[in-house]
């Protein structure tokens, strides 16, 4: 307990590293693959002027060069343009297009999931229901999401971009992300479980004892564990994204790096990847300042001098 | 026979058709025959053919043969690092401990799909297999492994519990794998690589739907393979469009819930007493 800050010191430093890290692991790795990085966007085989190719995508002056031009422009949002998915165009340009949908989907789909956070906290449902939330643990999302494309192509064929189509597209996808997977029954088994353990401590049954509820009692103590709870079901979210974006047809960021993933578009999946990495940085170091919230609120509130107490 | 007995003689039962299939998998799919279109089970014995007269049971066989291995060696993995990070909180190395936290902390972070998709993208040509994405996928799943498996061996009591035996007189073989990983790592180390076995299963099919939809070599077995997500597509167009196909979606979803019923059962037959 002497040591509380480390974690959250870990956490914060992860968070700060990650964004910088992840386009580090991928230009090292475009430059290990066989061959010159300008022969992958132009190959001598089909196509001339690769010399000409390389220096606008400053991939003539080697990794290092490359990398530090590469961050330094991303910091000013430029992301430098796509190589093969619409060729040159900025990929700013595409993100702003497709990152507004996948937010939207992630907020829709963390509803279910909270609700389910929110009835596993109190307990409910009842273990009765707990044979349905194992099956729902094990549905794939590429099933559900199957399922909810089959039922948005019956009803809403041809209406994608706007109206009520757009909305049950979105709907559909989102219901799929929050459901398969595991991240309805996870949200709520974990929080009934940790909120029930919890329950049993000593504390807890004091407060009860002077006519106080449990969950005040109990949250304060659980909000580092939830957060980081609820961190890693919005990571896994946008991991699913991807997949239930491609099926569903929703023009989302998860549908733009698969489609760069497709066509080997570098420019595209170095950005991709490194703004995911940036969102989750951002989940990241909210956790971090939780936890450090936490601990000084426990730190603060005892009335009794712990040092001075006999374990 | 007890129940555990059942849990065990199912997950093999499940775990063995697995093997038959992969083992039984032709290396090229049949040509087509239109005139043997879309017949049920009953019509063309084991598992009916699909909308170009080809039989089911080499989708089976061949989508077999691409996950069998890459995902029992991604179950083995995730279980394997799960029992290092248990074992690693039963000896006294604070250094290991915090270099093991450091290197979760970044593992976990990362967006699991999003570093298989770039893995994928970096691949050859020639390393075109589920296998090294299901590697990448146990080092991803390994930071859960390692803290849940942390999280037991610290509430055995660790490095005190440790002491505790070898005041009893037991060798270290003993303690460590005997008392600690096989008595009580045992659940937490088996549901993790089930669970890790299962969704490297559900990632060949999602990453192999994505590619078929998009008329694209997939990035996880060689064109001369058929994955089952090919019988969930063709089963989507009974879904969606009202085509003959339900029996193909009913064989794909089967053959996913082989999977999972391998998976809970070693879960199940895992778990504590």
């Amino acid at each position: 307990m002497k040591f509380w800050w480390i974690q959250p010191l870990a956490r914060a430093t992860v968070a700060f590293a990650l964004p910088l890290l992840v386009p580090a692991l991928i230009t090292a790795m475009i430059w290990a693959l066989p061959g010159n990085p300008a022969e992958i966007i132009c190959p001598p085989s089909i196509c001339t002027g690769g010399e000409e190719l390389a220096a606008r995508w400053n991939l003539d002056k080697g990794p290092f060069e490359f990398y530090t031009h590469w961050v330094s422009s991303a910091v000013q949002l430029d992301f430098g343009d796509s190589w093969r998915v619409l060729t040159g165009k900025p990929v700013i340009e595409l993100m702003l297009l497709t990152i507004p949908n996948t937010l939207l989907l992630i907020g829709l789909a963390l509803i279910p999931i909270t609700l389910g956070s929110t009835l596993g906290a109190f307990q409910q449902p009842s273990k009765r229901w707990d044979p349905l939330l194992v099956f729902l643990n094990v549905l794939p999302v590429v099933v559900l999401a199957l399922l909810a494309a089959a039922v948005v192509e019956i009803n809403f064929a041809g209406a994608e971009d706007e109206g009520l189509g757009y909305w049950m597209r979105m709907i559909a996808a989102a219901l799929t992300l929050g459901i398969a997977d595991g991240a309805l029954s996870g949200a709520i088994l974990g929080n009934r479980s940790m909120f029930e353990q919890e329950n049993q401590q000593r504390y807890v049954g004091i407060s009860v004892l002077r006519g106080e509820g449990n969950f005040a009692n109990t949250l304060p103590n659980l909000a580092g564990a939830l957060v980081g709870q609820y961190r890693s079901r919005i990571v896994h979210l946008l991991s699913g994204a991807v997949i239930v974006e491609v099926i569903v047809r929703v023009d989302g960021f998860g549908a733009l790096l698969w489609r760069g993933t497709l066509m080997q578009d570098f420019g595209v999946v170095l950005a991709a990847a490194t703004v995911f990495a940036t969102l989750s940085s951002g989940l990241l170091l909210f956790q971090a300042i939780v936890e450090v919230a936490q601990n000084l609120h426990q730190r603060r509130a005892p009335k009794i001098d712990l040092d001075e107490v006999q374990v | 026979m007890n129940r555990r007995h059942v849990y065990i003689l199912m997950a093999v039962f499940c775990f063995v058709i697995l093997l038959v299939l992969a083992w039984n998998a032709p290396d090229l799919p049949s040509t087509i025959d239109r005139s043997q279109r879309s017949l049920k089970p009953w019509e063309h014995w084991p598992l009916g053919t699909d909308m170009n007269g080809r039989p089911l049971i080499e989708y089976a066989t061949q989508g077999a043969r691409v996950i069998a291995v890459p995902s029992f060696v991604a179950g083995a993995l995730v279980a394997l690092f799960g029992m290092i990070g248990g074992l690693i909180r039963c000896v006294q190395a604070p250094k290991l401990q915090a270099v093991l936290q450091f290197g979760g902390e970044i593992i976990g972070a990362l967006p699991r799909m999003v570093v298989v998709l770039v893995v994928a993208l970096l691949l050859p040509m020639d390393w075109r297999t589920l296998m090294p994405l299901a590697v990448v996928w146990a080092v991803l799943c390994a930071p859960g492994a390692i803290d849940e498996a942390g999280a037991v061996a610290a509430r055995l009591g660790g490095t005190r519990f440790v002491e505790a035996l070898k005041a009893h007189g037991f060798g270290a073989w003993r303690i460590y794998i005997h008392h600690i990983v096989v008595l009580n790592l045992r659940p937490v180390l088996v549901r993790q690589g089930a669970e890790a076995m299962m969704t490297v299963a559900f990632l060949e099919v999602a990453l192999s739907y994505l590619a078929v939809v998009e008329d694209q070599s997939s990035f996880t077995h060689s064109d001369n393979l058929r994955s089952w997500a090919d019988l969930l597509k063709e089963g989507y167009l009974w879904l969606a469009l009202g085509i003959d196909s339900a029996h193909v979606l009913f064989v794909g979803l089967g053959l996913l819930g082989l999977v999972v019923m391998t998976a809970t059962a070693l879960t199940k037959a895992a778990e504590a007493r």
